[in-house]
């Protein structure tokens, strides 16, 4: 469904990504892991057309989509849910929806209102409060929301565990399992990589931009030397 | 009574105040840019409204020349002053706009004397009425009443509708609403023309209020909007409203007990600067 193929990126001067392919299958998760400053949130930048590539290539369902702005991505199927969740912290949850089913019209955005309520019933309940005024576990959910509201084919996800609570964390992940049993390609980036393996189809980790590693998640949750060769900063800091 | 009668009218000196820095605020809030030829707009709402209301001996016809001429014109300096400028350090483009408020003020002498233009015929200037003891013109009836319709539809414009949902989500985080399919670029179009068209109005409206549209009008006004927006809490627009009023009245209030010691002018940044001491970010400090 989405394929990156030899994608370069970063700001400036600064390679933050070299060289890194992957790719995202319908109603299965790629994860993408590695310590703090390798590029994932670069790469997810890219991918939602925030960072430009300096090379290669971003395909959707076969076609390029490297040359799109951001909300033609969008209009297209890709969901972002960006690093700090960046929900609109002015605007209601209502209006958060609101502005995340904007590329669909009226419509299109009540229909999927319900969905996005029915998978996170805690944003029914918040509906007309602040979303700078919800807890960050609410506000993971409130991102995850505003993004389905475009009905995206692949959501790119940076972070959904961050800084939430274990409780919170069980519920973002049992959506998005759900999310993924509907057919939605998933590409997690996380911190916390014991959670991110136990679900991922498919692993990538990158290291200061390069990809280090690369195997299915079978593989992946065989190989118990993997945390502890590039994914053991965050659990030894 | 007097108190009372010192009170209402600060409280409509207040409400231009508010119609002007409420344009000041909404760019700060959208692109932190200090907006100081807003003033500029200002003064030539004033002037197209006098030019408008002598030519055709109509002051109902000034009202629209006015806010259309500043509506017109405020989008233009977005585009051609502010627009090539965003990339740069928000110095550059205070800059440019004290350079382009200056330009304004100077090509108003140039065009139309140094002394202004007074209204031919200006009726509601002389028109008064007495509302509970209290002598108005109509001037300042207008005052009130076009900053609670103007500030009111806007409130409802912003709150309510999907275009000021839109607008919202981008002061909010300009690069996400971008990717959720707003247009960046048209909200400031939008708020460049709002913002100028109520600047427009107030600049008619005190141009009406002195009988006389003169070229340095925007300049007390200029530094006052500055001094309301900082007091509201930088890009806070309720904020701004709440601060225009408390001026207008605290001014209304020192022209009477402060006249020996303070001038009225400088009333303003006397409470600026006692509102700093004590919250340095502003009567209302923004959220976050």
């Amino acid at each position: 469904m989405l394929e990156v193929e030899a994608l370069h990126c970063g700001y400036g001067a600064l390679r933050a990504v070299q060289d890194l392919s992957l790719r995202v299958e319908a109603g299965r998760i790629t994860a993408l892991l590695g310590p703090n400053g390798a590029g994932k949130s670069s790469t997810v930048m890219a991918i939602a057309g925030h960072v430009a590539l300096s090379a290669g290539d971003v395909r959707l369902d076969g076609e390029s989509i490297a040359a799109a702005s951001p909300v033609e991505r969008t209009r297209r199927g890709i969901g972002l849910v960006p690093e700090g969740r960046r929900v609109f912290s002015d605007l209601s949850v209502a209006e958060n929806l609101l502005v995340g089913g904007y590329v669909h019209g009226r419509d299109a955005a009540r229909a999927r209102e319900s969905r996005v309520l029915a998978l996170f019933p805690r944003l029914a309940e918040r509906y007309r409060q602040r979303a700078g005024t919800l807890s960050g576990g609410e506000q993971q959910m409130l991102a995850i929301g505003r993004a389905l509201m475009a009905d995206p084919k692949v959501l790119l996800i940076d972070e959904l565990s961050l800084g939430l609570m274990p409780a919170i964390v069980d519920q973002c992940f049992a959506a998005v399992l759900d999310l993924v049993r509907e057919g939605v390609a998933v590409l997690l980036v996380e911190q916390n990589t014991q959670r991110a393996l136990e679900h991922a189809d498919s692993v990538v980790v990158l290291v200061s931009g390069h990809t280090v590693y690369r195997a299915s998640g079978e593989e992946s949750r065989r190989d118990t030397g993997l945390v502890d060769s590039y994914l053991g900063l965050r659990e030894a800091g | 009574m007097f108190h009372l009668e010192l009170l209402v009218v600060g409280l409509i000196w207040g409400a231009m105040y508010a119609m002007m820095a409420l344009g000041l605020t909404l760019v700060y809030g959208l692109l932190r840019i200090l907006h100081v030829a807003h003033a500029g707009v200002f003064a030539l709402g004033a002037y197209a409204g006098v030019l408008t209301a002598n030519a055709t001996g109509s002051l109902w016809l000034a009202v629209p020349a006015a806010i259309g001429v500043a509506a017109a014109v405020g989008p233009l300096i977005y585009r051609f002053i502010y627009a090539p400028m965003l990339s740069r350090p928000p110095y550059v483009a205070l800059i440019a706009s004290i350079g382009l408020f200056i330009a304004m003020e100077d090509g108003f002498r140039l065009l139309f004397g140094p002394y202004g233009l007074p209204f031919d015929y200006n009726p509601w200037f002389v028109t008064t009425y007495s509302l509970g003891g209290i002598s108005l013109n109509v001037v300042q009836i207008a005052m009130a009443v076009s900053t609670l319709v103007l500030a009111g539809a806007f409130g409802v414009f912003i709150a309510a509708t999907r275009v000021g949902v839109a607008w919202r989500a981008t002061v909010s985080d300009p690069q996400m609403a971008q990717s959720f399919g707003i247009d960046p670029v048209r909200v400031r179009y939008l708020n460049f023309a709002i913002g100028s068209a109520m600047a427009g109005a107030a600049g008619l409206l005190v141009g009406l209020l002195n009988n006389l549209v003169e070229p340095g009008m925007g300049a007390v006004v200029s530094y006052k909007g500055l001094a309301i927006i900082v007091l509201g809490g930088l890009g806070n627009v309720p904020g701004a409203v709440v601060a225009s009023l408390i001026l207008g009245v605290v001014e209304s209030f020192g022209t009477v007990y402060l006249a020996a010691v303070l001038d009225r002018d400088a009333i303003a940044f006397a409470v600026l600067i006692a509102v700093l001491l004590i919250r340095p970010r502003g009567l209302f400090a923004p959220a976050r």
